[in-house]
């Protein structure tokens, strides 16, 4: 549903500034004002960066990046281990004070959400003192800074917040969108990934505002039915409504390759990876996937997608890991990937009763007890034999919101093709 | 290798066999027809390693021989060649001469030994059953099987003689269909599994006769082998334990609806269109114990549905959700005008029965729904 046009800006961006190294730093005083590296067991381990304090950022530490990279860059930070439950229970808390301000919260990631504050200004305010009141609340309660950012669209104001970190807070004014944007570098529109940004680069486009003044059947030649979207945005526009924690779509995983890569071995284990980061996340929503669909993005950056709906529907790893496999294998002969993603659709929360006992009684005994260690010692503390030492970010690291690509280089930036799928091919 | 045969005798043999020719093996042979002079005839077969169909086309036998040739290419040559027409064949090395009034073609094949052996039949039929009834059966019974290879067992159909009756069961993990019938000749205890695959080509086979179908099993055990006037099937078994379906097989029921299977078809079929853009789930709902209708509904994101059909309903009331695609091909299949759906609640298997068929029984498992 596309909603009317607003006349006040009242979609909010709340984004936790440094979130993981934040979190050490606010219960370990004597981190305060030191360089903090949250990932793996330091710089000699081969896992990447979790989260780099604002300090560490000084040294050029991003998310993303390997661990030994940032020891190299940073030999004064200070190494800390990832602590997921930790992390989990304190976003419950923010999350619990947003909905205090509205109940249209939609929780991003672990660390972001979006709220539509429509409706509320007879309690709050206008939509700025709304902001302050939330930056306020989550400071003195939980201990933490936010950034925030202000519009009438979801684009804009991801842009926005963004754009003063940390404890940020930017409201744009309705009508003001495009010309807010276009000064903008172009890596910081939603959806435009480093490859686009290249393309794009071809014709001149370095901001947002060069992007908007392209004509859109260029852009539509050059990105087929993305083109007119990427136009849009470049205007601010966005029609996607602020979801209020409604059950997904659909789930997908991605993983772009730091080398592209041909070797079938490598695909079928990012697959795998890809395909337990899903299942996890089917499971912890409480719902199963009709359909499996892959993404393979080759060197030319041509992608294509196939789908298959499933015998029955499942929220376990193997089908979908055996569904993706069968789906990716004819299409990847000869070629050179740069990206392949998983994703669930027909998500359903109905279960198919079955004649002679569940298919893989065994692996969801597994796969329970394996979630339970998860829950219970954080997302490293068991994983596949397969999966050891393959160099593919786990469930947890990654947010499916952010290609692996914009957190390398250092940008937190939501990527439009992470998104459920919209009008996909088969 | 030299024969004449009749055009329209030949064009049927191979459009008999060609079904079991392998259109993507590594073994270039198994794209081929086999044609080997037997019995005063010639005799066409092809495999795929799992089936082998052989057809005896009737023809004036001058020189014995054998040569494999192209299957495509000689089932469309022939049926090419105008009807009525005599057919002379005449092999000479690996090079197939044929030759029809003002027409003559050269094939080239490959040497007749790199066939596989098709397994011949014994002497004695194991036993016979009447096409008709054999292929009403499979046509009640095969499409239930499993497509997916996770359990290969089931992409079988039970096949299970005792005395003088034959029961088929197929079942993937979520729906069984049951059938029982009469054999003509009494065998001990057999139970085989065979491909679900193969008694499709069964079925095309048999006719609607009441002509019997005689029933071999291989010396070995692990093929089974069906006769017709002029053709013969072997498939290969499938090996392991079938479930044991008696067990899933409800022996009561607490509602109890009597419907005509077209009508329920429709509204399936309806409702379906809404389901299938979610996950394919439609709900029954039976009133109380004499109300006059089934509704048939469906919700989903692009709409919901909503369908009465007439129907005589006993018992208590019950709200069941299937999968339609389910319950669209048990309704399509079964081979009746009037049919009984039993349940005895939302998660507990529902049971379709002919009305005038004690023989067969279709078991569909629910969906559970959150409430």
């Amino acid at each position: 549903m596309k909603p009317a046009a607003r006349t006040s800006p009242t979609i909010l961006h709340v984004d936790l500034d440094a979130f993981f190294a934040a979190v050490e730093q606010r219960d370990r005083p004597e981190l305060r004002g030191k360089p903090v590296i949250v990932g793996g067991g330091g710089p000699n381990d081969r896992g990447v960066v979790s989260a780099a304090s604002y300090e560490a950022r000084r040294f050029g530490v991003r998310s993303a990046m390997p661990l030994r990279t940032a020891g190299r860059l940073c030999p004064t930070g200070i190494f800390v281990p990832v602590d997921g439950a930790k992390y989990g229970r304190v976003s419950v808390q923010v999350m619990a004070i947003l909905r205090r301000f509205t109940p249209k919260v939609e929780p991003v990631s672990i660390d972001e959400a979006f709220l539509d504050v429509a409706g509320t200004e007879a309690l709050w305010g206008p939509s700025e003192s709304v902001a302050r009141a939330i930056k306020s609340a989550v400071h003195t309660e939980v201990g933490l800074t936010i950034s925030v950012g202000v519009a009438t669209t979801k684009l804009v104001a991801k842009v926005a917040s963004d754009l003063r970190k940390p404890d940020g807070l930017v409201v744009v004014e309705p009508g003001t969108e495009a010309a807010f944007l276009a000064p903008l570098a172009i890596e910081r529109l939603w959806g435009v990934g480093a490859a686009s940004r290249r393309v794009l680069a071809d014709y001149g486009v370095t901001t947002i505002g060069d992007l908007a003044a392209l004509p859109t059947d260029v852009l539509s030649r050059r990105f087929g039915s993305q083109g007119a979207v990427l136009a849009e945005r470049a205007l601010g526009r966005d029609p996607s409504p602020v979801g209020d924690g409604e059950v997904a779509k659909s789930v997908s995983h991605e993983h772009t390759f730091d080398v592209d890569t041909a070797e079938w071995d490598v695909l079928e284990r990012t697959l795998l990876a890809l395909s337990e980061g899903v299942a996890g996340r089917l499971r912890a929503g409480g719902v199963k996937a009709g359909t499996v669909a892959v993404k393979i993005r080759d060197t030319e950056f041509v992608t294509v997608t196939r789908q298959r709906t499933l015998p029955a529907p499942t929220d376990l790893t193997e089908p979908i890991w055996r569904t993706a496999v069968a789906l990716a294998r004819p299409e990847v002969r000869g070629m050179t990937v740069r990206l392949l993603g998983v994703a669930a659709t027909h998500l359903t929360d109905r279960e198919q009763m079955s004649l002679f006992g569940e298919e893989g009684g065994r692996q969801r005994k597994a796969v329970e007890a394996a979630d339970a260690i998860r829950e219970r010692f954080g997302a490293r503390a068991i994983t596949r034999a397969r999966l050891l030492r393959s160099g593919i970010a786990q469930p947890f690291e990654r947010d499916p919101l952010h290609s692996p690509e914009a957190r390398r280089i250092g940008q937190r930036r939501l990527d439009g093709d992470a998104r459920p799928d919209r009008g996909r091919d088969t | 290798m030299k024969l004449s045969v009749m055009q329209e005798n030949l064009a049927r043999g191979l459009g008999v066999v060609s079904r079991a020719v392998s259109t993507r093996s590594t073994l270039p042979v198994l794209a081929n027809v086999l044609l080997r002079t037997e019995d005063a005839g010639l005799k066409l077969t092809a495999t795929n390693l799992e089936i082998g169909i052989t057809s005896w086309v009737p023809g004036k036998i001058d020189t014995d021989g054998a040569l494999t040739v192209p299957a495509r290419l000689i089932t469309d040559v022939v049926s090419g060649l105008p009807a009525g027409e005599r057919v002379d064949l005449e092999v000479d090395g690996t090079t197939l001469f044929i030759k029809a009034g003002r027409y003559q073609t050269h094939l080239r094949g490959i040497d007749a030994e790199e066939f596989p052996v098709i397994p011949a039949a014994g002497d004695r039929p194991t036993t016979r059953v009447s096409q008709k009834l054999m292929r009403q059966a499979l046509s009640e019974v095969a499409f239930a099987a499993a497509t997916e290879e996770a359990r290969p067992i089931l992409t079988g159909v039970l096949t299970r003689f005792v005395g003088d009756r034959l029961t088929l069961a197929a079942a993937d993990n979520y729906r069984i269909a049951v059938k029982s019938l009469p054999i003509l000749d009494a065998v001990e205890e057999t139970t085989l599994v065979v491909p679900a695959r193969s008694y499709q080509e069964l079925m095309r086979i048999l006719g609607d006769t009441d002509d019997p179908v005689e029933i071999m099993l291989a010396s070995s055990k692990s093929q089974v082998l069906f006769h017709v006037e002029g053709t013969e099937l072997v498939s290969r078994l499938i090996d392991g334990q079938f479930p044991n379906y008696q067990q899933v097989l409800p022996g009561s029921h607490a509602s109890r609806a009597v419907v005509d299977r077209e009508d329920l078809l429709k509204a399936v079929r309806l409702s379906g269109l809404i389901a299938s853009s979610a996950a394919n789930v439609i709900r029954l709902r039976l009133g109380e114990d004499g109300s006059a209708g089934i509704t048939i509904a469906a919700a989903a994101d692009v709409g919901d549905a909503e369908g009465e059909v007439e129907a005589a309903i006993e018992g208590d009331a019950v709200t069941i959700a299937f999968n339609a695609r389910y319950l669209t091909e048990a309704l399509q299949n079964i081979d009746a005008d009037q049919l009984a759906l039993e349940f005895s609640g939302p998660l507990s298997p529902g049971v379709i029965k002919p009305m005038d068929d004690p023989d067969y029984v279709h078991v569909i498992m629910p969906v559970r729904t959150p409430s």
